[in-house]
């Protein structure tokens, strides 16, 4: 089982695009990727509620065109303290499995505790966009982005957080954000991402060990397929990866 | 039969790679099916003085020329160009010239660049431009960001009207016109697939159906990337058989005339 813990569905005109919907599904079906967990992050430093919410019902809807493909993670903005909590609550009602944080807050600032707190009541996963950027462009873009530093900081606070870095694929220096999380051994790392570096998936496995890994896309298809089914791993290492270890996570929620 | 058109051997400074001398590459190239690749030396990206990356390289592939196909490294702000093209051309058994210009920073279209270019294309060479050589976003801090735009491509292939032309790990360039003046017997513009998809997008689809299957060729990355994903992307590709032998490797036939 090929499981993508890291995809997102498109927006246009504030609706569900349900022609990239199909497109990431009849990719699924020629790469072999049978579930995509799926989120619509609402663009900028502070997006508003009414952004936030439309994203996620793209989403929602997605999941009702592909039960079967499409699962959903919930896209909040910790500042809006009430109002995110309140569209966890909408959103895992409407059958959402986990959490999904963009660079609005790294991920150790108080800001996002609550919603780290509100997880673990739940049982459910928090998925956060990361990278330890190195070039000037895109580190202005995404002044907040967290990385395995940050990552390893929260799990210290909150260790039976469920917690996912996102795509070490993803263009920053995965190897420092890999170091830093060698002690935390709550977090995850995604695989997802353009980058398709020899040996990253092998030194990945090395120093977190299979368990922790997460099989990704983030809409780069045949990189992240490829990079798994190209590393010099085991068999039960790549399938642990591969869906073994998500369908573990999915096992912590708690029933509602 | 598969050529991939974007291979290297040697060590990059900042990150660790693995099979990336002769043995290590032949072998990862046995281990996913690549018969033929076309190589440059890393060194020659960083030495002061490229020829000496060259006669490195040559020496590397010397009993190994029917797989591995060389092409040159030279800086046109450098002393000696002239004599070293024809050096590898002549004497190291090297089929195309490979440039870098974030890297020895100068413009492709300043007057040394298009010098050496012109001079690449007389000897019948294809000349190979990296938009990067690695992701910026994860370089080391001496590393460059520079990357060569698709603005950049378009200058120099315009500029250079008798040269064939390989682009490398080049993103966002199936809405260019450059590649529609590919003529039987004239000159080529290709871009490989290292970072292109057969999938959503579809970028492979689409420059096949606006510029023919005469616009790609195969590339990997190696031994910077795994070579699975390129694989990958053909295996997906909607594509007729003929157009798929063209990518694997008839495009690159035909330019190097093997």
């Amino acid at each position: 089982m090929r499981i993508d813990v890291h995809s997102h569905v498109r927006v246009r005109d504030g609706r569900l695009s349900v022609d990239d919907c199909h497109s990431l599904v009849d990719a699924a079906d020629r790469l072999g990727i049978d579930q995509m967990w799926c989120s619509a992050p609402a663009p900028g430093a502070m997006p508003e509620p009414e952004a936030i919410r439309a994203g996620n019902d793209a989403v929602i809807e997605a999941m009702r065109l592909y039960p079967e493909r499409i699962r959903g993670e919930c896209f909040v903005v910790p500042g809006w303290y009430r109002e995110a909590l309140d569209e966890i609550d909408r959103c895992l009602d409407a059958g959402m499995i986990g959490i999904k944080l963009y660079n609005q807050y790294f991920i150790n600032d108080p800001a996002v505790f609550p919603v780290i707190e509100k997880a673990i009541d739940c049982g459910i996963f928090v998925l956060d966009h990361a990278g330890h950027l190195m070039d000037t462009p895109t580190r202005r873009l995404q002044p907040k982005i967290s990385d395995g530093v940050h990552f390893a900081d929260l799990a210290g606070r909150y260790p039976e957080a469920t917690l996912i870095m996102g795509h070490i694929g993803g263009g920053g220096d995965y190897e420092w954000s890999l170091q830093a999380l060698v002690d935390a051994p709550s977090v995850f790392a995604d695989t997802s991402g353009s980058v398709i570096d020899e040996g990253m998936i092998e030194y990945a496995v090395g120093l977190l060990g299979a368990e922790r890994l997460l099989f990704a896309c983030d809409l780069s298809e045949e990189a992240g397929v490829g990079k798994v089914l190209g590393a010099n791993i085991s068999a039960e290492e790549r399938q642990a990866i591969f869906g073994g270890n998500a369908q573990a996570i999915l096992s912590r929620r708690k029933a509602r | 039969m598969i050529i991939d058109a974007n291979a290297w051997l040697g060590q990059w400074p900042f990150r660790q790679l693995r099979h990336n001398d002769v043995d290590g590459l032949l072998r990862l190239m046995d281990a996913n099916g690549i018969d033929k690749a076309v190589v440059s030396s890393i060194h020659g990206i960083f030495y002061k003085n490229c020829q000496r990356a060259n006669e490195e390289l040559a020496e590397a592939v010397s009993g190994c020329h029917d797989r591995l196909l060389s092409f040159a490294t030279l800086n046109p702000h450098y002393p000696g160009w002239e004599r070293n093209l024809q050096l590898c051309r002549n004497d190291l058994g090297m089929r195309g010239l490979r440039v870098f210009p974030a890297y020895h920073q100068y413009d492709l279209t300043d007057g040394p660049s298009l010098e050496m270019i012109a001079a690449a294309s007389e000897l019948g060479w294809p000349v190979t431009i990296t938009q990067r050589v690695v992701d910026v976003r994860q370089r080391h801090p001496m590393d460059t960001e520079r990357l060569i735009g698709v603005a950049e491509f378009e200058a120099v292939v315009a500029a250079c009207p008798q040269t064939s032309f390989i682009m490398l790990n080049a993103l966002g360039l199936e809405g260019s016109a450059m590649f529609a003046g590919n003529r039987e017997g004239g000159r080529q513009v290709m871009t490989d697939i290292s970072r292109m998809t057969a999938v959503m997008g579809n970028s492979m689809g689409v420059m096949v159906e606006k510029y023919g299957a005469g616009s790609l060729v195969f590339g990997t990355g190696i031994p910077f990337n795994y070579p699975r994903p390129a694989l990958l992307k053909m295996d997906v590709l909607q594509a007729d058989a003929a157009t798929k032998e063209a990518i694997y490797h008839g495009n690159l036939e035909r330019l190097l005339r093997l």
